[in-house]
């Protein structure tokens, strides 16, 4: 039998035991044991208390301080440091969930989404309704492209409980939302959040109302974002992302000129995109062709509008060329040969002298042109650029004057 | 058949003397403290010892639920000066803190406190078996200090264990000091014990499950009741001080779909596998880390410790009980490479830690091991079928109780444990099916449990809790003879009762007084009645004995041995028609019967 062993310590305590009951006196009354036994516990209790509060105090000393150095790392961008210093935390205060959260927050930040997804279910098995985890879970599954769990978690953290600023924290949730879905390219299921979210911005914040029209803008409805920018100029005049939004949302609804309005409105040092650039050198294409300005004298006037014919002829005789057929032809069988026929049967009165001298023919010599323009974008496809182009833009945006 | 434990296990028979007060005996006099201090005191320690029992119990549970408190904050205080707050140590303290400290504990268990050493349960078994329930307090007092120097500086080992006994040896002293009876005193360490543990595990249903599995191995009503009082208390206490958290925090679990239990039999063969192989190695190292110089044992604790440093500056996860690791795992934090990993390394260092002869319990690496194993094989099995629901968490969770049960062979526990960690009665099932799995591998290769090991390795022959639980008992129906009586009504005559003897000449002749009443007749006597031609008498009129106690076939031959010694032949009758005899029991028959069983 080995020394250290049961056995070994059995003898010993086998003598022990002998001795105790041969030595122990064997005359003390219960009663007496037992009050000694209930001092002892008063003792034991008083000793246990004290030192579990010091645990205590303890414990949430080392838990705050390793959460805050979490936070500290967290902001830093120190991800990883900040999740081995909340997991520290959590070991001291394993059910708090306000360090649950930050950990899963750290762990996503890391791109450990599973992770973090794991605490962030937990968590939400126990408050089903708390917007921020539902945001966080919507994240993750944005990140790992569920997109249908994304939007759910979405939705959830949009109607769910917040804590602080509940109404600013739901629409900072729907506008990423918004994004998240046009980031995919689903405008359609954007868009009644976009317009909901637009609905949902308070009043008198700018800031907010830029965002979410710039959404609209995103979700093509222009008409609802030029509204919107609008307002925020009236609020703010010189307001640069309003101008640009409000000339784009002109822009894109044809209003040429109120575009070009907006853009010219911009300081010199608002520096446009690509985009905004091409929007605003075909606005003033737009306008440098336009024979119904506002202030152009006749002269001008009748100069515009027999450009416009001419180019509008000599579109309509490229596409039917195109098309394997002769423009003129008698009688006129197609409706290219027929208003070729019309304009070159109206070509001694719509020379540019004579709609100078009489400015009522101008309209239905442009009303013509643009007749020609449109059989052409029928017939061979909208043109893409140059003066075909913008005399057809001029067309529409004629179209939406009249609308 | 009588071993030691049923001893123990029997409820104390109440002295028929003994005297129920009557009920204006128990209302004492109002407004004289003196007169309620003799009431209460008549009442609680003059009475019945039972009632003493009972509230000792409920003493004994607070005390555990204090001491347990204590330990564990000792723990973790000696865990921050050690190793620091930190769950990544630097190296350094890593390296150094488990090997200096374990120098302290070769000296504290060889020279201060050589009772500490063990994890504690096999102690208890000892002190309740051989020693009467002796347990002395500077035992209590060294496992305190050892263990929480121990697995506060990193070794891999758990305070359950230990609390188990410090929890044992607190009820013994208490015991001893009451002057209580020596069967009370062999039956307090279990309830100090389940105490102990129900306050270390925060579950007083494994607690008390685990101590009447593996400690007194029955479910007596004499001692069942002060146990989960003693349980109950501790934990409360426990709770008072240190919250109501459990150990861990388990996720929602769910089973989507009958399919599921595949992947939890899988794992319950995994279980079985691993732990077979850590008992295995045990029971392979063990005698022979026992047979090294006496020098060398003052050096072991510090060389497992040196160990188990170099290997925590690569995974710290594996010192100490690992609670925050395996509650990691449950929710699941790791890979899969990383939970299995920690499954070996945890499977190493805790063998390490133990054979080394460091005192600490080995329930928090089994749950750890169990974890990390769990984890990973969900994770693997998620690998290959992606559509399965079950979380790794889950299978975290089962893993726990699936090793518990094939390591320690204690399924009941293990599932009680699952279920009462979990707070969810969807994990039965699972744990069930793995841990029943692993249970049967680990019975089927390892003949002997661990704890019955340790104890033989001691050289010291413990019941076997597991052989006990399934040892089939005798019935009288394994014993009977059933077609060997006689079965005479009143009204029969003795000259037919004669010719009746002749063709049975052996059997004995039983008479049916009226239903439920059997006697026993003379066969000498009837045929030397019925010789007489003159004699008219029936069976009715002639001297019997009896009535004879009756007995049922399905009833426990120990049980009918009590009467066998009294009456030649005992009546067998049919439990739904007492008129009606299945045979007749002599002692010869259940001599018979045992020697049979002994023989296969």
């Amino acid at each position: 039998m080995a020394a250290d062993s049961i056995g070994g310590v059995v003898g010993e305590h086998n003598t022990q035991a002998d001795f105790w009951r041969k030595n122990v006196p064997s005359n003390r009354p219960r009663e007496f044991v037992l009050i000694i036994c209930f001092v002892l516990l008063l003792l034991m209790f008083s000793v246990t208390a004290l030192v579990s509060r010091l645990y205590h105090m303890k414990i949430h000393t080392l838990a705050d301080q390793w959460y805050a150095q979490g936070d500290a790392a967290f902001h830093a961008g120190d991800a990883k440091t900040a999740i081995v210093d909340y997991r520290n935390a959590l070991v001291y205060s394993p059910n708090n969930s306000v360090f649950q959260l930050h950990l899963a927050q750290a762990l996503v930040s890391a791109a450990r989404f599973e992770e973090a997804r794991s605490y962030l279910v937990n968590l939400l098995a126990e408050s089903p309704g708390s917007g921020e985890i539902n945001l966080e879970l919507a994240r993750i599954s944005a990140r790992q492209r569920a997109w249908l769990d994304a939007v759910r978690y979405y939705h959830s953290a949009i109607y769910g409980v917040w804590d602080a600023d509940p109404l600013v924290q739901r629409w900072n949730v729907r506008k990423e939302l918004c994004r998240f879905l046009l980031d995919r390219g689903d405008v359609a299921g954007a868009q009644p959040e976009v317009l909901a979210l637009a609905q949902e911005v308070p009043p008198g914040d700018i800031q907010r109302q830029k965002e979410a029209a710039a959404l609209l803008l995103r979700t093509g409805s222009w008409a609802r974002a030029l509204q919107d920018f609008q307002v925020i100029l009236k609020q703010s005049r010189g307001d640069q992302d309003a101008l640009v939004g409000a000339a784009i949302a002109s822009y894109q609804l044809n209003k040429y000129a109120e575009a070009l309005d907006y853009f010219e409105k911009l300081h010199r040092s608002t520096a446009l995109d690509q985009n905004g650039e091409g929007m605003l050198q075909t606005a003033r294409q737009v306008e440098m062709a336009d024979p119904f300005r506002r202030g152009l004298s006749a002269a001008e006037r009748a100069t515009r509008a027999a450009a416009a014919l001419a180019q509008a002829r000599s579109r309509v005789s490229d596409c039917s060329r195109q098309h394997g057929e002769a423009i003129s032809q008698t009688p006129p069988a197609t409706d290219l040969q027929m208003l070729y026929a019309t304009a070159q049967g109206m070509s001694k009165d719509w020379t540019e002298a004579n709609l100078a001298r009489h400015p009522d023919r101008i309209d239905p010599a442009m009303s013509l042109a643009f007749q020609m323009e449109d059989a052409s974008a029928q017939q061979c496809g909208e043109p893409q650029n140059g003066t075909d182009r913008i005399l057809w833009m001029l067309d529409r945006s004629r179209e939406g004057v009249a609308q | 058949m009588s071993d030691p434990v049923s001893q123990i296990a029997q409820p104390p028979q109440i002295p028929q003397a003994e005297v129920t007060p009557v009920a204006s005996e128990l209302t004492p006099p109002p407004g004289r403290i003196r007169s309620l201090w003799r009431f209460w005191t008549r009442e609680i320690f003059t009475g019945s010892e039972d009632r003493l029992f009972l509230f000792l119990a409920i003493l004994i549970g607070i005390f555990s639920g204090l001491a347990v408190v204590c330990f564990r904050v000792a723990i973790e205080w000696t865990q921050f000066a050690v190793l620091g707050s930190t769950l990544a140590p630097t190296v350094p303290r890593v390296f150094l803190a488990p090997a200096i400290a374990g120098l302290g504990i070769a000296f504290l268990v060889m020279k201060v406190f050589p009772q500490s050493r063990g994890s504690g349960v096999n102690q208890t078994k000892a002190a309740v078996y051989v020693l009467n329930g002796y347990i002395s307090f500077k035992t209590v007092i060294g496992k305190f200090i050892v263990c929480a120097l121990a697995i506060g500086s990193g070794q891999s080992l758990g305070p359950e264990d230990p609390s188990l006994q410090i929890g044992a040896g607190i009820a013994s002293a208490i015991g001893r000091s009451l002057k209580l009876s020596q069967k009370k005193i062999r039956l307090i360490a279990p309830v100090g014990a389940a105490a102990g543990l129900a306050a270390a595990f925060n579950a007083p249903i494994s607690a008390v499950v685990f101590v009447i599995e593996e400690v007194i191995g029955t479910w007596s009503a004499g001692v069942l009741g002060a146990i989960v009082l003693a349980a109950v208390s501790s934990v409360v206490t426990m709770r008072y001080f240190l919250g109501p958290e459990s150990l861990f925090r388990v996720p929602p679990i769910q089973i989507a779909h009958p399919a599921e239990f595949i992947a939890y039999a899988v794992l319950g063969l995994a279980g079985g596998a691993i732990s077979l192989i850590f008992l295995k190695w045990i029971a392979y190292a063990r005698p022979r880390i026992q047979k090294l110089p006496r020098w060398s044992k003052y050096l072991q604790p510090a060389a497992a410790g040196l160990l188990i440093g170099l290997v925590g500056i690569r995974l710290p996860q594996v010192m100490g009980a690992g609670y925050s690791v395996i509650d990691e795992a449950l929710h699941g934090q790791f890979a899969w490479h990383l939970l299995l990993l920690l499954a070996v390394v945890k499977l190493l260092t805790t063998g390490i830690s133990f054979l080394s002869g460091t005192p600490g319990g080995m329930f928090a690496p089994a749950l750890f091991i169990g974890a990390m194993l769990g984890g990973s094989v969900g994770a693997m099995e998620h690998h290959f079928f992606p559509r399965l629901t079950v979380t790794i968490g889950t299978f975290a969770l089962v893993g726990m109780g699936t090793f518990f049960a094939g390591f320690l062979r204690v399924p009941i526990t293990s599932i009680f444990m699952v279920i009462e960690l979990s707070g969810n009665y969807s994990a039965a099932l699972p744990v069930m099916v793995s841990s029943l799995i692993a249970y049967f591998i680990s019975r089927r290769f390892q003949a002997i449990p661990l704890f019955d090991m340790l104890t033989r390795q001691d050289g010291l022959i413990l019941p076997s809790i597991e052989e006990r639980r399934e040892q089939v008992s005798l019935v009288v129906e394994d014993a009977m003879q059933p077609e060997m009586a006689i079965v005479a009504a009143p009204a029969d005559t003795l000259a037919v009762l004669a010719a009746r003897l002749g063709e049975n000449a052996q059997g004995p002749i039983l008479l049916r007084a009226r239903v439920g009443e059997w006697r026993l007749l003379d066969p000498a006597e009837v045929r030397r009645l019925a010789s007489d031609p003159l004699n008219t008498h029936t069976a009715g009129d002639i001297p019997s004995k009896g009535p004879l106690p009756m007995i049922f076939p399905d009833e426990v031959l120990e049980e009918v041995l009590r009467w066998a010694g009294d009456w030649p032949v005992l009546p067998v009758v049919n439990r739904g028609d007492l008129g009606k005899l299945e045979g007749v029991l002599a002692l010869a028959d259940i001599l018979h019967a045992f020697r049979k069983a002994s023989a296969e």
